[in-house]
Formats: structure tokens, C-alpha cells, sequence
């Protein structure tokens, strides 16, 4: 094996040197094909806004690609001095580098631990390069292996379970109360930006209805015309909740627009038995948190989805050490694999060898015994000579096998290619 | 030549499902999908064991020990439908201790086909065994209820201490649940007054109705007939809210399973 994985990410490098480095799609297949025609090697590169990685991989023997020559190759694409990118950047060399892979891959080494994009971006970089003809045996089967291990990390250690933004932990306290949207209504309050964002999580649920209700009317209607909705006056505000099946607030109010004796009074005995959900992301709150009873009325302030942020995150923190364990098992496998994979060859020419060996004895011995042997004497003899042949080849194939998997098979290869004339 | 039947005991199926339900616990700690298939798989196996065991010993659903393993067969199917069109929910974690207990009560009231009334002429046996039909479905309805209304106490519990909305143990929605509770109750209430009526009628016209309508079968029937009609009117006339709906179904399960236990008219030495 000789592969390498190179390059900088939110820990090594600042934000302002990850732009300077980063592709866009153009630089990108000009950087694969020059780096794969330059040095005769396979080559993915991997951009986003998080890291900037190249895994390269150059056949068993070839001077390995290195931090230094990766630091000139990207100093003299970005037109960046080869000096500020060389202590930027980081390098796994051979089995590191699966790992490293596997890391990037199952979200361990991303900024937010669990987070579910890397995968398919890793995905997307090598399919770009392998339409570019860039990839090769190593970088196809280290892209099966790490997208395997980073689904079976997924599934086993929950690592990517729940949301750890805001607006996303919103939706999924909404996805706990109701299960069709299509006939509830979502009523918005407040028109800020947090409002926005949000609304723009809950309209993927797609709701029967938006109304949107702001004490200026102009910013009221700005949003409504933004997501399809309908402004309503702030004065039928009352009225409106009443309506609503989700409540979006995200005032600027200087103190609660829905004390619990207005709400109790004005909104609950109009709504019948429906659950309403009051998504309250304002601060100061706007709702009167004791409405929340988690059955008529839930409840939801930025406290509690703040809360669960970090909850979920350490509970992804707790799936850190399963999945390194997953990681390691899965690494050496990938690796005892790849180079059994690589002495398989020698392996099958030596049977080969010795098959056709065997042959040429067996064949004039038995032409000459023809006549005197029963069909039983034959079988017998066929026998032993294969018996004879496998037992020799016992102790040089597991010598083989043994070689592999601590990756060092190249010269043994060598040597009995030499000594059985292998090649001959 | 005679058919040799298999051996299947209410053990095989009783440990298939026990098997299966600690498979599922095991899987909300650790979600792993080999745990899922061995849980289905011996979720399967049970259910094929507890129908061979039905097929071969045919208890009279009239005994509390038939209609309890009569009520457990229906929701072991329900279990196993839900478990695979729900592969990321919790199904199987309230089901199967609802069928354990079903089956655990079943060899606790263990009586044989020997008590059955051999006595009864082919007409009352059709129409004993429409209005044992009638009453079965609507056990299983109610038991379907029960179920979603554990899950909806135990959502809305989650949902008021705010807790981790995608927590390990994954559950449907209140919405959801609400609606199938809805449904298991609208469809058991009907089902229950016309096995209800069958049952009256036909104990006033085989038995003795002086003698029986004051037995726990009769009584506990006509309970819980009134607790669904309770029910009814609470949610469509009063809108009561969700939560006391789904303990009143709960409170509905435990008195069917008395009526279930309790000895029946037509069986004779059931006990009570």
C-alpha cells in the first residue's frame, strides 16, 4: 500500500486560508487530472467549507506523494505561497490514511460530530474524480470501505441521531406531536431573521396554511409573500392562535405578548381538544411558559431547544468511542484485505507452477503403468502426488498469507518469483 | 396412515415472544439491525408456533384460557405487521408485553376443551361462536387502544418534561397514536354491543338468564360496554382531552381482561 491522505481543515487551518484553498468545480478537475497525469497516481480531493483533503495513492515501491510536494501542488493552483499552506497542512500515510478516511467519512473528524453531509460530499468527490479517470483499484475500494463503515457506524453507534441546529431541533419537537401536516396551520409572530430561518424548516413539512402576524404590517406581509402565507393584523392575534395548530414567536417584545391568563381566557376555549405547539425562539420569551401542560399546549422556548442541542451533542459524544472501535476493526480488515488481495496473484501463479509440475511427471508415469493399474491404483497415485504438492506449498503459501497481512509482502513475492521461476 | 402433529406447547411460543421482547429492549440501547432481525425472526417463529398450537388444540375461545390465546394470536400479527412497517419506532416494546401477558394469564387459567359445554345443539354453536367473533375483535380492538394509549402517556409524559425529542426509544406521534386509539375504540364499541346483544340472547334462550346475568362475565360485559360508550361520549360530546382519553382506555383493557378470566355460561367448570 501506498497511499496517502493530505490536507488542512478547521482545526489546522483559519477560516480565511480554508477559502483561499477551497475548489470550485472547474479548479477542481484541473487540480485532479494535473496532480493524476504529473506524478502518475490515483487522486481524489476533497473540498468543503470544513477541509481541503487529496488522497493519493501511487503503486508499492514509487516514491509516496508527501505533505511537502501536496503544500507546492496546492500553493501553486491558488497562487498561494507554498510556505503558508506546508505548516497548514496534515498527512496519513498507509493504514493512517484508511483510518483517517474512515474518520472523515463516519463524521468523527468534522466540526459538528454526527453531522450527516460529509458522507455524501466524500461520495461526490470520488465519483468526480472517477469520471475524470483519476481513481483506481486502491481509491475505488477505500471509497466502498469508508462509506460502509461510516453507514455501519451510523446505524450501530446512533452517532448522527437528533438535530444540533436550533430551527432543526424545532421541527423534530413538532414531528413528536403531530404526523400529517398538510391540514394544520403554522402561525408565525415576529418577521426577525430567526423567524425566516425557521419557517424555512417548518415549511418542508408542508403545512395546510402559513399566517404571519407582526406589529408592522409591511414586514408581516414581506414574509407572507416569502413563504406563501397570509398577514393577518396583529390585533387578531387571539384569534389567530386559536386557529393554529403550530405557533412560530419571534418578537422583539420587550416583555410576554401571551401571558397565561390572556391565553387561558382567549386562545384555549376556543381550540377544542387540538394540541398546539409554541415554538417560542424569542428572548425575551414571549410566551407564558406555564401554558405547557404536553398535551392541549407544548411548549418549546429557545432554553429547551438550546438544551437539547446539547444534549444531542453529547450524546454523539458518547458514540465517539464505539465508533473509533468500529473504525478499528473495520481498518485492519480493510488492510489484511488489500494485501491479501495483493499477494493473491503470486499465490495463484504458484499453484499453477506446480500443477502443471505435477502434471508433466504424473502424465509419462502413468502413460507407462497404463494396463497395469486398476482404476482404485490411479486414484491412489493421483492422490498422493497432489498430497506430495500440497504439502509443499503449505509452508510457503502461509509464509505468503502470513507476509500480507502485516503488509509486508513485496519482497517475499519477489523472492519466489525468483526461486520457483515464476515468471518464466 | 395418521398424521403425526407436532408437539407445540404454549412454552415454545411463550419463550419465542419473551426471546423477541428482550431483543427489542436490547435494540433501544443498542440499535443495531442484527438485533432487529433476530427479534423478527423470533417474533416469526412464535407466531407460527402459537397458530400451529391454535390450529392443533383448537381451545374453545368461550374459556378464558382460549380467548385469551385467541386475543394474543391478533396482536402477535399486529406486533409483527407493526414491528416491520415501523422498523425505527418502539412497536414491538409495548406489544409483546401486552401478548406475553395475554399468554401468561392464559396458562395461569389453564382449562382443557374437556370443560367445553358438549351438550349445545349446532344452532347455538353458530351463533355462539358469531357472538364469541363479535366479542374477540372487539378484545383485540380494545387491546390495540391500550396499547397506543401507553404509547401516548409515555409521548406526552416525554413531551412535558421536554425531554430529548429523538430520544433512543423512538415513538409515533401523539397525533398518530391519538387517532389509533381513535380508531381501536370506534371500531371495538359496535363490535362489542352486537356480540353483547348475541350473548343476552342467547343466554336467555339456552341457560338459565336468572341464574347468569348476575355472573362476572355478564356484569364485567356490560361494564365495559358502558366504559366504551363513556368513552364515546367523553371525546365527541365533551372533547376530553387526550391523555385522560388513553388512561380511560387503558382502565377499558383491564376490565376486558377480567371479562376474559371470568368463567363463561357456556363453559362448563371454567373458573371465574
Amino acid at each position: 500500500m501506498n497511499l496517502r491522505a493530505i490536507g488542512c481543515n478547521f482545526r489546522t487551518a483559519p477560516v480565511d486560508m480554508r477559502e483561499k484553498l477551497a475548489f470550485d468545480p472547474a479548479k477542481q478537475e484541473k487540480a485532479v487530472v494535473d496532480l493524476s497525469s504529473r506524478f502518475g497516481c490515483e487522486v481524489v480531493l476533497l473540498s468543503t467549507c470544513n477541509r481541503v483533503e487529496l488522497y493519493v495513492a501511487r503503486q508499492p515501491g514509487e516514491q509516496p506523494f508527501d505533505a511537502g510536494l501536496a503544500a507546492e501542488f496546492l500553493g501553486e493552483i491558488h497562487s498561494v505561497p507554498a510556505a503558508q499552506v506546508g505548516p497548514l497542512l496534515y498527512e496519513h500515510a498507509d493504514e493512517a490514511a484508511v483510518q483517517h478516511l474512515a474518520r472523515v467519512a463516519s463524521s468523527l473528524d468534522s466540526l459538528v460530530v454526527g453531522e450527516g453531509q460529509i458522507a455524501g460530499q466524500m461520495k461526490q468527490a470520488f465519483e468526480f474524480a472517477h469520471k475524470l479517470g483519476t481513481t483506481g483499484p486502491m481509491l475505488n475500494a477505500l471509497l466502498a470501505h469508508s462509506l460502509r463503515v461510516a453507514k455501519r457506524v451510523r446505524t450501530e453507534t446512533g452517532i448522527s441521531a437528533g438535530h444540533v441546529s436550533v430551527s432543526s431541533v424545532a421541527v423534530d419537537y413538532v414531528r413528536q406531536v403531530f404526523d400529517h401536516f398538510r391540514d394544520k396551520t403554522i402561525l408565525v409572530i415576529g418577521a426577525g431573521k430567526m423567524a425566516r430561518l425557521t419557517l424555512k424548516h417548518l415549511e418542508a413539512l408542508q403545512p395546510g396554511k402559513i399566517l404571519v402576524t407582526n406589529r408592522s404590517p409591511e414586514k408581516a406581509a414581506e414574509v407572507a409573500a416569502m413563504c406563501g402565507g397570509q398577514a393577518i393584523p396583529w390585533n387578531q392575534l387571539d384569534d389567530a392562535l386559536a386557529k393554529a395548530d403550530i405557533a412560530l414567536s419571534t418578537t422583539g417584545a420587550g416583555e410576554p405578548i401571551m401571558p397565561r391568563k390572556r391565553f387561558v381566557e382567549k386562545v384555549l376555549p376556543y381550540r377544542g381538544t387540538r394540541t398546539l405547539v409554541v415554538l417560542d425562539i424569542a428572548v425575551p420569551r414571549d410566551f407564558d411558559p406555564a401554558i405547557h401542560d404536553g398535551d392541549r399546549v407544548c411548549l418549546f422556548n429557545i432554553d429547551d431547544l438550546a438544551r437539547v442541542r446539547q444534549q444531542t451533542i453529547g450524546e454523539r459524544q458518547k458514540a465517539v468511542a464505539p465508533a473509533e472501535a468500529i473504525i478499528a476493526v473495520e481498518v485492519k480488515k480493510f488492510t489484511e484485505d488489500w494485501n491479501r488481495r495483493k499477494s493473491g496473484p503470486a499465490i495463484q501463479q504458484l499453484r499453477t507452477k506446480f500443477d502443471r509440475v505435477r502434471a508433466e511427471v504424473l502424465g509419462p508415469l502413468l502413460d507407462k503403468l497404463n494396463g497395469k493399474l486398476t482404476p482404485a491404483d490411479r486414484e491412489y497415485i493421483e492422490g498422493a502426488f497432489r498430497l506430495l504438492q500440497n504439502k509443499l506449498l503449505h509452508a510457503p503459501i502461509a509464509a505468503l498469507q502470513e507476509a500480507s497481512k502485516e503488509g509486508e509482502s513485496r519482497k517475499l513475492v519477489e523472492a519466489m518469483q525468483k526461486l520457483f521461476n515464476l515468471n518464466g | 396412515m395418521p398424521v403425526s402433529l407436532p408437539n407445540v406447547s404454549l412454552a415454545c411460543f411463550g419463550l419465542s415472544y419473551l426471546l423477541a421482547f428482550a431483543l427489542e429492549l436490547a435494540r433501544v440501547r443498542w440499535p443495531r439491525p442484527s438485533l432487529r432481525v433476530a427479534g423478527l425472526v423470533l417474533g416469526a417463529a412464535g407466531l407460527f408456533a402459537h397458530t400451529l398450537f391454535l390450529i392443533i388444540r383448537q381451545p374453545t375461545p368461550a374459556s378464558a384460557y382460549g380467548a385469551l390465546l385467541a386475543v394474543a394470536w391478533v396482536l402477535a400479527i399486529f406486533y409483527l405487521y407493526g414491528s416491520l412497517h415501523h422498523a425505527k419506532q418502539a412497536w414491538a416494546v409495548f406489544v409483546l408485553p401486552v401478548i406475553l401477558g395475554l399468554v401468561v394469564m392464559a396458562f395461569a387459567s389453564f382449562s382443557t376443551d374437556e370443560n367445553h359445554d358438549h351438550s349445545l345443539d349446532f344452532g347455538t354453536r353458530v351463533w355462539g361462536a358469531i357472538h364469541g367473533l363479535f366479542v374477540l375483535s372487539a378484545a383485540v380492538g380494545v387491546s390495540v387502544g391500550a396499547v397506543a394509549s401507553t404509547m401516548y402517556l409515555i409521548q406526552a409524559r416525554r413531551l412535558r418534561m421536554k425531554l430529548l425529542p429523538l430520544g433512543k426509544m423512538k415513538m409515533l406521534s401523539l397525533e398518530r397514536l391519538e387517532g389509533m386509539n381513535r380508531r381501536a375504540v370506534n371500531l371495538a364499541f359496535p363490535l362489542l354491543t352486537v356480540g353483547l346483544l348475541l350473548g343476552a340472547v342467547l343466554l336467555r334462550h339456552y341457560h338459565d338468564f336468572a341464574d347468569n346475568w348476575l355472573s362476572v362475565k355478564f356484569l364485567g360485559t356490560v361494564g365495559l360496554w358502558v366504559v366504551f360508550l363513556v368513552l364515546t361520549y367523553l371525546r365527541y360530546a365533551v372533547t376530553l382531552p387526550g391523555r385522560r382519553l388513553a388512561m380511560l382506555t387503558i382502565a377499558a383493557f383491564v376490565l376486558m381482561l377480567l371479562v376474559l378470566i371470568a368463567g363463561h355460561p357456556f363453559v362448563k367448570g371454567d373458573s371465574a
